[in-house]
């Protein structure tokens, strides 16, 4: 019995699936890293409250001003949060992400009673530059849970203008 | 099949075939979904809708005289309507390409202003060149047409870009309001990039394997072509994130090297370490689909080409920051490292499905030749075999020709040769019962080239 000559676009076909199954590895490995970091079933209906975000004045450590969603990239800003609006047991944290992801200011993790004295949370200017850089600044206070934040419980974006 | 040597074919049919339909039902929903984008633009970016209106003038008067012709070729007789609605359907084509590109220059690079943004585009327009001609030459046995490379790329360029930018923008508009900061949101973000910008290029890989199937061959064409829209894609990506960083980083006088930064990250290290190996992929899916006999395996191929194109894509993003470039004696090292051991497996990959598609195109169309050859048809002479096999002797044999009978000569010869692989290709597909024509399609493409033949011997 003599076998009939081998199709290689089949071949072509097969190595394409294989290709196809590692692909799906691959992905799949992506949804269970997003599982990790945020967990299902975590919402418990906290909610922080974010009193506001000033223009900050470095030299005082004060905020000056009123609640502002966008400042131009020469002004100082921080955000305001009144940490006793918490239940005591909890643990916290708050951070300001610039445009890039990078964090550029934070406070804690604590709990609110370890935080009371932190309610100003600025933005810090990256090292070698002398103003923020423009973009979507997004601020929240996360809530914690085996040492991960799995929780947003307050959050505000403001924009650095060009 | 070369464009030099489309054959018409022998006998128009009386229905065109079902992936017409297909084609026009993707057209459709691509079409809309470019009119909400088009609207969302004019609600929400109210100083681009007043610039484009002026700019865009010239878009205008291209929809008015494609539908000026349209609507004439419906008074027509047959024989002049199809050449009027061809008219038509490229001055709208043009018109929807303008448009597009209008609305992209605004949104893309409106950052930096036109002249920074002026200069991004020159200094990519070379390297994507480039490109487009290395992966067009790749193609040893039959080159793709410039004209369908051109416009695979302008699609990934455009079209591409404008579809994704409304989509990508809501999801992340989501991610930031519902999702913790860090790595679950870089991986949504990886999700949004991978899955959104893989589809809007892929369409167009698929709507040319659809409505050009006589230029769309097998593997190594589909990998041709959607490389090429890949690099299109780069093209116009580039130019956004440079004269964006330019903007951010201009104030403290560093913008000039955050953009020649981007440029190298993604005109050099990344032209083929990117976008063109990610949908050179889903070109892959499509172009071995080509080739299989049934509709699901097909199905099957083209998805294939699709995860892979999307996890190839989003394994980039998601996991960049698993290996973080530190500003030291190493950087330069680091960013090369960082792009081979990301993307160089995925590059290899795609290399591997072209060495091989390409090993099965010569032997196919060796063993066409012989067959043809052994016709005795005059299409083919045995002796011309081993020179057609081999583009470096087909090149050899034009030179020697150019030096005897100069340049017409050459070129007389380069159609020769291009015909006769044409009906080469031809007998593969219609020998694997790949084709809808009819046999009488063959009979003219072998008849064009003896026809070519008495030409050089003249």
């Amino acid at each position: 019995m003599v076998a009939g000559p081998v199709d290689q676009v089949r071949t072509l076909y097969r190595t394409l699936l294989f290709f196809a199954a590692v692909s799906v590895l691959i992905l799949v490995a992506g949804l269970v890293e997003f599982a990790y970091f945020e967990p299902p079933g975590q919402h418990t209906g906290l909610k922080a409250t974010i009193v506001g975000v000033y223009q900050y004045d470095p030299d005082h450590k004060t905020t000056v001003g009123t609640d502002r969603n966008s400042f131009p990239r020469t002004v100082q800003f921080a955000a305001v949060v009144d940490w006793s609006t918490l239940p005591h047991n909890v643990v916290v944290d708050a951070r300001w992400y610039d445009g890039f992801g990078n964090v550029v200011g934070s406070v804690g993790p604590g709990t609110p009673d370890q935080l009371a004295g932190q309610t100003l949370v600025p933005v810090k200017v990256p090292s070698g530059f002398s103003h923020d850089l423009p973009g979507d600044y997004i601020f929240v206070v996360e809530r914690y849970e085996g040492g991960l934040p799995v929780e947003v419980i307050g959050r505000r974006v403001v924009l650095v203008e060009r | 099949m070369s464009a030099l040597t489309a054959a018409r074919r022998a006998n128009p049919r009386a229905r065109r075939p079902a992936r017409y339909a297909v084609a026009i039902t993707i057209a459709v929903v691509l079409s809309l979904v470019l009119v909400a984008s088009s609207i969302l633009n004019y609600v929400y970016l109210d100083t681009v809708a007043g610039r484009t209106s002026l700019y865009g003038l010239l878009a205008v008067a291209l929809i008015a005289m494609g539908t000026f012709i349209g609507v004439r070729a419906a008074a027509r007789d047959p024989a002049l309507r199809r050449r009027d609605f061809i008219r038509a359907a490229v001055l709208l084509g043009l018109a929807a390409l303008l448009w597009l590109l209008l609305i992209d220059v605004f949104i893309f690079t409106g950052a930096a202003g036109p002249q920074v943004a002026a200069v991004c585009a020159l200094a990519c327009l070379p390297t994507t060149a480039f490109g487009l001609w290395v992966i067009r030459r790749i193609d040893r046995n039959e080159k793709e047409p410039w004209r369908l490379v051109l416009v695979a790329a302008a699609w990934g360029a455009v079209v591409a870009t404008s579809l994704v930018i409304w989509a990508e923008s809501l999801w992340q508009d989501i991610a930031i309001r519902t999702l913790v900061p860090g790595p679950g949101f870089d991986v949504s973000t990886a999700f949004s990039a991978g899955i959104l910008e893989e589809l809007a290029k892929g369409a167009a890989v698929v709507l040319l394997f659809l409505v050009m199937r006589s230029e769309f061959d097998d593997v190594v064409d589909g990998i041709v072509y959607g490389a090429a829209v890949g690099l299109g894609f780069n093209f116009m990506e580039s130019v956004a994130y440079m004269t964006n960083l330019y903007a951010i980083f201009a104030p403290d006088h560093v913008g000039g090297y955050a953009a020649g930064f981007q440029w190298y990250a993604r005109q050099v290290l990344g032209l083929f370490f990117g976008h063109a190996t990610y949908t050179a992929f889903v070109g892959a899916g499509v172009g071995i689909a080509r080739q299989l006999p049934t509709t699901r395996n097909k199905l099957i191929a083209i998805a294939a080409g699709f995860i892979v194109a999307i996890a190839a894509h989003f394994s980039w993003d998601a996991w960049i920051n698993l290996f973080p470039i530190v500003q030291n004696n190493f950087l330069i090292l680091e960013i090369h490292l960082r792009t081979l051991i990301m993307t160089g497996p995925f590059t290899a990959a795609v290399v591997a499905l072209l060495l091989l598609g390409l090993h099965i195109e010569s032997q196919a169309l060796e063993d066409q030749f012989r067959k043809e050859a052994a016709r005795g048809s005059g299409a083919i002479m045995p002796e011309e075999v081993p020179i057609l096999v081999s583009p470096w002797r087909r090149f050899q044999q034009r030179l020697r020709v150019l030096g005897r009978g100069g340049l017409r000569a050459y070129i007389r010869l380069a159609r020769l040769q291009s015909a006769q692989v044409d009906l080469a290709m031809e007998r593969w597909h219609r020998e694997r019962q790949e084709v809808d024509t009819p046999l009488e399609a063959e009979q003219e493409l072998r008849s064009q080239v003896i026809s070519l033949r008495k030409q050089l011997a003249a």
